[in-house]
């Protein structure tokens, strides 16, 4: 007798979790269609990839050789509240007539310690990093 | 008769932690999927490309639900700039592609790149990094 309960009660919980997952599928839908063309995914360019690395490096003596002035501002704030950098993950890149996007997200802590993760783009351009965004 | 009262509440309220906890699974799965990119999965959210479309569709009322509560006057303010840019200027957009996120406990992050032409014919290629959290997109830039 007590057998059979225990069969009938995780019969239940299985169809039950069955059911949980099966609703999830109707209620969470995925993003809505986008009407527009996407650009290809290009490589990491270099000089890119060699900025991010010394930010995730926290070597401050070659980020400042690396951008000029405006841009360390630019990166100063898009990096905001984060002043602990602890990971940076190159995301993609996209091209469109010369003129390219590598992006970043960064994960570190905010002056009071808590968790917190932001994205920046780097623009491209003949090799060189122009822009922060 | 209170035996099988308690028979039906006892079997219907396991069936209901099953339901709980196959959604809270499906979901904790759906999320570790999209943000790993396994079986293809971009990683992007439903929320960040509502976002990215009423920007680009110049439609503000379409977003007012996934960004954070504003003034009565900051939400009129925007219609107004909505509708004369509307009517004003052409904004053609070219290409709308979502480059890649990440999420960090209750905050994720959202890049896109934006391709589109104003209305002297100049073609504008910028990105923009949307931080989603609490079902809400909480910063653009």
């Amino acid at each position: 007798m007590n057998e059979t309960r225990a069969v009938v009660t995780l019969s239940l919980f299985a169809i039950g979790i069955l059911t949980g997952v099966v609703l999830h599928t109707f209620v969470d839908k995925g993003p809505a269609e986008n009407p527009y063309p996407a650009l290809p995914k290009v490589e990491e360019p270099r000089a890119a990839h060699d900025v991010v690395a010394a930010i995730g490096a926290d070597d401050a003596q070659s980020l400042s050789r690396l951008v000029d002035s405006t841009m360390l501002n630019d990166l100063d704030m898009a990096l905001q509240p984060i002043t602990d950098v602890r990971t940076t993950k190159f995301v993609g890149a996209v091209e469109s007539e010369g003129r390219l996007l590598s992006a970043y997200v960064v994960t570190g802590k905010t002056t009071e310690g808590i968790d917190f993760v932001v994205g920046f783009v780097l623009r491209i351009a003949n090799d060189q990093v122009v822009g922060v965004n | 008769m209170v035996g099988i009262r308690r028979l039906i509440a006892g079997s219907a309220g396991t069936l209901l932690v099953g339901m709980f906890a196959g959604f809270v699974i499906s979901s904790a799965v759906g999320v570790f999927i999209q943000d790993s990119g396994l079986f293809g999965a971009s990683g992007e959210s439903p929320i960040a490309r509502a976002y990215m479309l009423g920007l680009l569709q110049r439609d503000p009322n379409s977003i007012v639900g996934i960004r954070p509560n504003q003034s009565i006057a900051q939400r009129a303010a925007e219609l107004q700039g909505a509708d004369s840019s509307r009517t004003t200027t052409s904004i053609q957009p070219l290409s709308l592609t979502y480059i890649g996120g990440a999420t960090v406990g209750a905050y994720s992050v959202h890049i896109y790149a934006v391709d589109l032409r104003n209305s002297q014919g100049v073609d504008q290629f910028f990105p923009l990094a949307l931080t989603v959290s609490g079902g809400k997109v909480v910063r653009s830039e």
